[in-house]
């Protein structure tokens, strides 16, 4: 068993080609080339684009990591690749490449899951004692609430979203307001100057489990921008953004005081949003639960956090992934590691 | 002395070989059209156990289908990073050629969607550029054809005496291709109405609309209008409408310097999302029936051609009326 294990992380799960490198819980690269300017003027992202992208990336972004790390490939001890879930084009680049540098390299290869690694990168904060948590994940591809107990080997997702992505509902509506993709930012933005009390939009599944639903959201917004030819944006934004961030808050404290886990960590592109930051810090201190929130170069797609949890495996004895090893695009599956 | 390692997947098989001097030493293979990513590494894996070092590597770059295609030479390229040894991209259907020698013949790969990329030879060289034919049109095609995926001794061939193909070699445009740098998609204002109106004029000879046909559709009421600017001039605009439970599109005009850069196809999404937000069932649209230009667009976005309107542009200008199902 290595003690400081030197691991490398691929992750091109959506338009991010990413790689990330760790010493331990030792952060020391993380490069990521992004297509995001390619799929903006689709108003989403295009598969075909991101696989496309990923691949002529691929070789410089290592090269990019590997000269800030100051380490040569073959000091590696293992390496590690988003499996799933994704687009199960882009993955397959990503899960191409990690089997090109494990066979040349003759170095253990991880194929992980991409929403455990997500949570992961919590354990690049070496000050923090690995307890379990509960994981908010919201982006444009996934609203996940995922019970932590061993980020390597044991985790449970709890719940998530039944259509839209949290993510996908900010770009949508970012879209009726004509605001630039990606929404999140616009409508953080826009939001801040408007009243979050000013119109009651509906919560989706507010009293039911721990799955989340979007769709009928997005229809109100859009159902009230019609009738109100004069609405102010502003007021718009921030209501809508009111009524995610308490939905998903809500649900996310419900299942810490449900399961008795103290912890929640927020990751995934939305936790970068202000609004969802204070107002998970208020709920929080007033449940008396522990917020983590990983930096916001660490909360959207990244390589580190594939190495992060690869890393993990590696000291906890985990074995690694057989060669070949399927790449999922519709998971959420309860396993980190694959097989 | 080179020992050479060949990797395709750019037909249904994905293929691993060692080439030393030219001579073959070790072949796997396995068909599948869906398990490059499955199938390659465990083949990699038995070429590698016979422990023979490796100079350099060698990759078909194709054409082929995208995602497979991807899955070959994003492990080669790495692989020979990792390794630090040169790589050297191959075309897969020069490959396929190198290792017959007809006076004249064909090699073709499948491309799926009844077609074949195609490459004539004629004594030893290249005689047409590649291609990509009907499935028909092949079979009426009397020469010698080969079918069989490139093998590790074509791939050593080739990778041995000439240069290296650096890009992978997509034949059919991606699905969604970019719009040009700059175009800038917004809402039509009023201001716009006299730019628009001379495009109109210019585009549509026989019968533009009126300024006050512009002046009403605009004032009317459930209504989306797109114009793409460039640089500050409207270059394309667009407009929509919703009436009971489809909408139809009333315009959608792009111009004639600023075609074929993605512009009517950044439009007709807007539309279609406008669509899906209203809830309607179908979006229509006319379409003149000569219009060749527009029509493998909405064929593309699933439209379907449902019935014809005589004379609807005028005597003699017959109309398309095209259909396309929002919700199942
Ligand atoms: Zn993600």
């Amino acid at each position: 068993m290595i003690d400081q294990p030197l691991v490398l992380g691929i992750e091109t799960s959506c338009d991010e080609t990413a790689v990330g490198i760790v010493r331990g819980r030792t952060l020391l690269a993380n490069v990521i080339s992004s297509s995001v300017e390619e799929h903006a003027r689709f108003g989403g992202v295009v598969p075909e684009i991101a696989s496309r992208a990923h691949l002529e990336a691929m070789p410089s972004v290592i090269e990019e990591a590997l000269k800030i790390a100051q380490i040569s490939l073959r000091d590696l001890d293992a390496i590690g690749v988003t499996a799933g879930p994704g687009l199960i084009g882009a993955l397959l680049v990503g899960t191409s490449a990690a089997h090109g540098l494990s066979l040349a390299l003759d170095k253990p290869l991880f194929g992980v899951n991409h929403l455990s690694s997500h949570l992961a990168v919590d354990a690049l904060d070496e000050s923090r004692a690995l307890t379990p948590a509960i994981g908010l994940l919201v982006s444009g591809g996934h609203s996940s609430i995922i019970q932590v107990t061993n980020l390597v080997s044991e985790f449970h997702v709890l719940g998530a979203t039944i259509d839209d992505a949290a993510g996908e509902a900010f770009d949508k509506i970012a879209r009726l307001l004509e605001l630039d993709f990606p929404g999140g930012p616009a409508i953080d933005e826009l939001a801040v100057a408007g009243d979050f009390d000013a119109i009651e939009f509906p919560r989706g599944l507010a009293n039911s489990d721990y799955n989340f639903s979007f769709s009928g959201l997005k229809t109100a917004v859009s159902r009230y921008l019609q009738s109100t030819p004069n609405a102010l944006k502003a007021d718009v934004a921030a209501s809508f953004q009111e009524a995610v961030v308490d939905v998903l808050l809500t649900k996310a404290v419900r299942a810490c005081t449900e399961t008795g886990i103290e912890a929640l960590i927020i990751a995934g592109g939305v936790a970068a949003n202000s609004r969802l930051r204070s107002e998970a810090t208020r709920r929080c201190a007033e449940a008396k639960i522990e917020l983590r929130t990983p930096p916001r170069a660490l909360c959207t797609d990244n390589g580190a956090m594939v190495a992060a949890i690869s890393s993990l495996a590696v000291s906890a004895g985990v074995a690694p992934s057989r060669p070949g090893f399927a790449t999922l695009s519709t998971a959420p599956v309860d396993r980190p590691i694959w097989g | 002395m080179k020992n050479i390692l060949t990797i395709d997947t750019s037909t249904d098989r994905t293929s691993v070989g060692l080439v030393i001097d030219g001579v073959l030493c070790f072949e796997t293979h396995h068909d599948d059209p869906l398990a490059h990513g499955e199938v390659l590494p465990k083949l990699v894996q038995d070429a590698l156990n016979i422990g023979t070092p490796i100079d350099v590597v060698a990759i078909a770059m194709g054409p082929g289908p995208f995602t497979g295609l991807r899955v070959g030479i994003a492990f080669g390229q790495v692989f020979a990073l990792a390794r630090e040894i040169p790589w050297i991209g191959v075309s897969s259907l020069a490959a396929m050629a190198a290792v017959h020698d007809d006076p004249e013949f064909i090699v073709a790969i499948d491309a799926r969607r009844r077609e074949f990329f195609c490459e004539h030879y004629l004594d030893g060289k290249l005689y047409a550029p590649s291609r990509t034919v009907q499935r028909e049109d092949l079979a009426n095609v009397v020469l010698p054809k080969y079918f069989d995926p490139p093998t590790p001794l074509g791939i050593a061939k080739l990778a041995s005496t000439s240069h290296s193909v650096l890009e992978p070699i997509y034949i059919r445009k991606p699905d969604a291709y970019p719009s040009p740098k700059g175009v800038k998609f917004r809402q039509w204002t009023h201001m716009d109405l006299v730019e628009i109106y001379g495009l109109e004029k210019s585009v549509y000879l026989d019968d533009p609309w009126s300024m006050e046909q512009f002046k009403e559709e605009f004032a009317g009421p459930s209504r989306q209008y797109l114009v793409a600017e460039y640089e500050g001039k409207v270059v394309g605009y667009a407009g929509i409408m919703l009436a009971g439970d489809v909408t139809d599109i009333l315009t959608l005009t792009v111009a004639p310097d600023f075609r074929r850069r993605g512009i009517a196809r950044e439009f007709l999404k807007r539309m279609v999302d406008w669509s899906r937000n209203q809830n309607v069932v179908a979006i229509m649209l006319e379409m003149r029936v000569d219009n060749v230009e527009a029509e493998p667009l909405y064929l593309e976005n699933g439209f379907r051609k449902i019935s014809e309107r005589v004379d609807y542009y005028g005597p003699g200008l017959t109309a398309v009326v095209m259909r396309k199902e929002l919700r199942k």
